[in-house]
């Protein structure tokens, strides 16, 4: 019995695990920070994932080229970026999306060399959750449910011949 | 003594369970860091790491159904009865699993949670008869005359399964065509590689919870008979005690 709960521990240790890596992984590669939290942070050229709105008025720059200028709005707070990196396939106005750059804390303007895709991890985040959830709970459950069986059976002792009472006495 | 094929579940069903944890192990590695995101999709193509082989593995499990209610009818062994009773069960809880992250998918995608597409109609069809034949063993006490009509809905069920595989082909429909058909395989190899390894993890976890769950049923009929509450006098005819 030792061994059965041993091995399921093993087991949602190393989901967690699993788990664990991927919070990481998207917290270093896909999660966005605020532009305030931007332009508050202290002088650094580390490179950051950032988003918000293309406010309307402000897009200009040859963006076929991969060169565009343009403001950047997320709440109450409005940065200005250069963007310079490849070509802008669907940049728009009012189009929500994630930039790639660092920001140039003189001109406190955000140098950005590349775009993403807006991620939705939460939806896929909710989609393992639920899936790796039901199916271990389903599994332990039976397994634990064969493992009682088989121990209610030896200690009752049901595999042991029957005799039949009235064959003994003839 | 137990039952042969019991027996034998009980010695070679880790096998499974341990093959299915690995390939899983392996498909999640893949799914959730190797492979790039969608170009289109982005992120969200990794939730078709876990739709698309809990959808692919319920109907495997509604065939398996299917094929032993066949069986059953035929032969009348109790055992099979047995598998098809766990098999429905574990078809049930991956057809819903497989809605539940399809819906997942779909809010984001189309904007919706749901809609009356053809082949989600049709699978959550697949559910309801899989909840009908659920109920039904619960419902009629008589083990052999449950088992029977049990069989005989599972087998004019199986209409379904056709009508799920072809749907993206016979009506118009937001669910993408079919990507495995004999016109060849229309997804990149950066995505068939997580796919087909969940997909086969996936395959062995449901051999494997199906053993477990006909190991389950079989022990406590053994119980109950043994304890003179079960009365079929067939049901364990192939077991010496």
């Amino acid at each position: 019995m030792t061994g059965f709960y041993a091995r399921w521990a093993i087991m949602v240790g190393g989901i967690i695990l699993l788990a664990m890596m991927t919070f990481q992984q998207y917290q270093r590669d896909l999660s966005t920070i605020s532009l305030a939290t931007v332009l508050n942070s202290p002088t650094t050229s580390e490179h950051v994932r950032i988003q918000g709105m293309v406010k309307s008025g402000t897009l200009t720059g040859a963006i076929e080229e991969g060169q565009a200028t343009f403001e950047l709005i997320d709440g109450p707070t409005t940065l200005p970026v250069e963007y310079a990196g490849p070509p802008l396939e669907n940049i728009r106005e009012l189009k929500t999306m994630v930039l790639i750059g660092h920001l140039h804390h003189e001109t406190k303007t955000f140098k950005a060399e590349d775009t993403a895709l807006i991620n939705n991890f939460g939806f896929v985040a909710a989609a393992y959750l639920v899936t790796v959830i039901t199916l271990c709970w389903a599994m332990f459950a039976m397994s634990q449910r064969v493992m009682v069986l088989f121990k209610e059976i030896k200690d009752e002792k049901l595999y042991e011949p029957e005799h039949e009472p009235l064959a003994n006495k003839e | 003594m137990l039952n042969r094929f019991i027996r034998w579940i009980q010695r070679y069903k880790g096998w499974f369970g341990g093959g299915a944890v690995i390939c899983i192990s392996l498909g999640l590695y893949t799914g959730l860091f190797a492979s790039p995101p969608d170009y289109y999709q982005g992120e969200l193509v990794r939730i078709m790491y876990v739709h698309v082989p809990l959808a692919h593995t319920s109907t495997l499990a509604y065939s398996v159904l299917f094929f032993g209610s066949i069986w059953y009818l035929w032969k009348r062994d109790p055992l099979v009865d047995n598998a098809c009773q766990a098999s429905a069960g574990i078809c049930a809880l991956f057809t819903a699993l497989a809605l539940i992250t399809g819906s997942i998918w779909a809010k984001p995608t189309w904007n919706t949670w749901w809609t009356w597409d053809p082949r989600l109609v049709s699978f959550s069809v697949l559910l309801l008869i899989l909840g009908g034949y659920l109920m039904l063993r619960k419902l009629v006490d008589d083990r052999e005359r449950s088992g029977r009509y049990a069989a005989i809905l599972a087998i004019v069920g199986g209409i379904d399964l056709p009508i799920i595989k072809f749907s993206v082909e016979w009506w118009r429909t937001l669910h993408q065509p079919m990507s495995f058909s004999t016109r060849g395989v229309a997804i990149s190899d950066d995505i068939l590689l997580p796919l087909t390894l969940m997909s086969l993890g996936a395959w062995l976890l449901f051999a494997y919870m199906v053993m477990v769950r006909t190991q389950v049923l079989y022990l406590t009929d053994l119980l109950n008979a043994k304890k003179g509450r079960l009365f079929s006098q067939t049901h364990f005819s192939q077991t010496s005690l």
